[in-house]
């Protein structure tokens, strides 16, 4: 038995690196230490995809890698429309061979941040963010506002290990010196805990901020009695306790981000957030959901320009959510096949978009079965990052941590399938070429 | 005179089909045809304009293979030339994007950014247009018979500045996030307008004759009017008093504060 410290969970935006696992037998068999229950069934493993397959006649039909990936690099290199999604619970450096493959092929390079902080990455475009690490909130913030985000159930160590309970240099004394504001649709676990829960009426998001906004800049004399289901009294307070703080922080979520108003919703985030500058310290940050969905953006960005959303079927990035994304591309039916990798538009995209999954070649890259398996046409496993391959992830606040490889495996890594791929479509082209 | 006359005569009506095998598979794959506008096509004979590449996802097609083309008279410059699109143009994106004469007609429901960055001429859409309509447009006359979406003279993503001059008229409603960062040029929509209209806006005049929802937030400038119902109405406006519109009453509402009084130079009339 051996006992490995300091492991990275490749799990949520919160990528945890202080768990401790013992490994017998190239096994996980404990987690000690540090893990969520979430995080710690990841660790611990579960069903897998066994072998690499291909679908014909309708059945999944085991074959080899070599098979698996001949056949995948057939489809995207006759594609007039690929699609390439997911890459958000890989690591950095299977995301980079992926933009060469879009850039290789003219297709779209797509990642799980258009159904999920797709809208902030917009938002932070238009306004900027004036944000920090998770390290300064947990060692300062003494007032902390989740707003359309419930980490109690989604990041379950978020408010442990970084904000409102955690015990930093300056918050020695934990939640007992911390006010926490919860703003929601409905009482959530999260906002149980809360000294101030304002219950907003779905969709008024953007009203709310605005009138923040507006008495954040002394203009109480305009703001109505009653904004977006919350009283003026109500708001006046939050204000003030926006003032009083020392150093105040706004994480969203998907309850923002998803609304009427969406990336709106998050620029009007982000200038409460400036207008709070006015008065105090103030920062802003969302809550990413898988670990690397803030990597793919990093690496998309390096590459193309762009963070999500690119077409590169012109031959130069053309970024335009809304038309670039996956769900509005699927929803339009404008591909006519998909690379699917680390992820599940199966179990995740609206119904539209996945009929028009299941009508086009889909090519899926994973280690687990998952609903988008169900109509895969090549299905090829891969290795598990942060358990049996290691690998670069951007956490939450953009702090790039490096995962540990724990035990050993024979299935190939998503970098190793994806450089494969590459090749093989290369010299397809080349061949076609002659 | 004789030379007014002389260019009255000339005229040249380019018609391009889109053939069904384009659009009738079972991926539906946008061909983009920004390089077919009256300026790109003036003086080119019907051969030529058959040889003209459009990019169909990501391989450039022929023209001629994806349309059928038949060119009347002829065009001495690109003010002359009248290119009418037929057959299903709801796949046919950027259908005189960036065009700076003459005249373009769309029989039918057009794809995303018709008429973006377009600096004069004139599009009508005899039907709906996609989102992004008059993108960043600069000049010219864009009229939409049916509905707009989303976008409708707004911006690229990331793009400071959305539409600058030109007029824009569309017969039905519209989507989202009309006329975002608009600077110049005007609006008029007949229909209802969905949220956030003239979001961001610097200058530049839009009138709704329908309702609209949340009109005029982080507005710095130009000139909002809503003659129907605004639902949603943004807490961080001013108001002013009233004032008479056509001999209706308007209140008239200045903002968005939001953005501090400094900047907060826009108006926004509701009745």
């Amino acid at each position: 038995m051996v006992e490995i410290t300091d492991v990275v969970c490749s799990l949520c935006g919160c990528v945890c690196d202080d768990i401790v696992v013992e490994v017998e037998d190239n096994k996980v068999t404990k987690v000690k230490k540090g893990a969520c229950a979430v995080g710690k069934s990841k660790l611990m493993g579960h069903g897998r995809i066994e072998e690499p397959a291909i679908r014909e006649n309708g059945n999944l039909k085991d074959c080899s890698y070599d098979e698996a990936i001949k056949k995948a690099a057939e489809i995207l290199a006759a594609s007039r429309r690929p699609l390439l999604y997911g890459w958000s619970s890989t690591v950095c450096e299977a995301d980079k061979v992926g933009v060469e493959l879009a850039e290789e092929i003219g297709a779209v390079i797509d990642n799980t941040a258009s159904v999920c902080h797709g809208p902030s990455v917009l938002a932070i475009q238009d306004v900027g963010l004036p944000s920090c690490t998770l390290g300064e909130v947990k060692n300062r913030a003494d007032l902390i506002i989740y707003w359309g985000a419930n980490p109690a159930a989604a990041h379950a160590n978020h408010m442990k290990r970084y904000s409102y309970i955690s015990k930093g240099y300056w918050t020695e004394e934990g939640k007992k010196n911390k006010k926490l504001v919860v703003v929601d649709v409905r009482r959530t676990p999260t906002a149980k805990m809360a000294d101030v829960f304002l219950q907003i009426e779905q969709g008024k998001d953007y009203l709310v901020f605005s009138a923040l906004r507006a008495l954040l800049y002394g203009y109480d004399d305009v703001v109505p009695e009653e904004v977006g289901g919350i009283s003026k009294k109500d708001l006046l307070e939050t204000v003030k306790m926006m003032k009083e703080a020392k150093f105040g922080i706004i994480f969203f979520g998907m309850g923002v981000t998803h609304t009427r108003g969406r990336h709106n919703n998050i620029v009007n985030a982000i200038e409460t957030t400036r207008a709070a500058h006015t008065h105090t310290k103030f920062s802003i940050m969302p809550m990413r959901g898988h670990y690397n969905v803030a990597g793919i953006n990093q690496v998309c960005t390096w590459e193309t320009g762009f963070p999500f959303a690119v077409d590169l079927s012109r031959g130069y990035a053309w970024y335009n959510p809304g038309e670039i994304s996956a769900t509005d591309l699927l929803i339009r039916r404008e591909c006519d096949a998909a690379l699917i990798i680390a992820s599940d538009p199966g179990a995740h995209f609206p119904g539209e978009s996945i009929r028009h999954l299941s009508k086009i070649p889909v090519i899926q890259i994973d280690p687990f079965p998952n609903p988008t398996t169900e109509f895969a046409d090549v299905v090829i496993p891969a290795a598990i990052s942060g358990v049996e391959a290691e690998g670069n992830v951007y956490r939450m606040d953009n702090i790039p941590i490096r995962l540990r490889k724990l035990v050993d495996t024979e299935y190939l890594a998503d970098e190793e399938i994806m450089k494969s791929i590459l090749e093989e479509v290369r010299a397809i082209k080349e061949k076609e070429g002659e | 005179m004789e030379e007014l006359i002389e260019g009255e005569e000339k005229m040249q009506t380019i018609r391009l089909k889109i053939k069904e095998e384009v659009t009738n598979g079972a991926a539906k794959i946008p061909v983009e045809v920004d390089s077919l506008t009256p300026d790109k096509l003036a003086g080119k004979t019907e051969a030529e304009i058959k040889a003209v590449k459009v990019w169909w996802g990501n391989k450039e097609e022929n023209t001629g293979d994806l349309f059928d083309v038949s060119v009347e008279g002829e065009a001495g410059s690109a003010e002359e030339v009248k290119i009418v699109l037929e057959g299903d143009l709801s796949r046919v994106k950027r259908i005189g994007d960036g065009m700076k004469a003459g005249e373009i007609e769309a029989l039918g429901d057009v794809d995303m950014h018709c008429g973006a960055m377009m600096s004069g001429g004139k599009i009508t859409v005899k039907g709906n247009a996609d989102c992004w309509a008059g993108r960043e447009m600069h000049g010219g006359e864009l009229v939409i018979e049916g509905d707009a979406g989303d976008n409708l003279c707004a911006m690229y993503r990331g793009e400071m500045t959305g539409m600058t001059g030109g007029k824009v008229v569309v017969g039905g409603n519209a989507g989202e996030c009309i006329a975002q960062n608009m600077a110049g040029g005007e609006i008029v929509i007949k229909g209802n307008v969905d949220i956030l209209t003239g979001l961001n806006m610097k200058g530049g005049k839009i009138t709704i004759e329908g309702d609209a929802v949340m009109p005029g937030a982080d507005m710095t400038g130009g000139e909002i009017t809503v003659k129907g119902k605004v639902l949603d109405m943004m807490p961080s406006f001013r108001l002013e008093g009233t004032e008479s519109i056509e001999s209706e009453e308007y209140k008239k509402y200045t903002g968005d504060l939001a953005m501090t009084e400094k900047k907060a130079k826009g108006v926004l009339y509701v009745k």
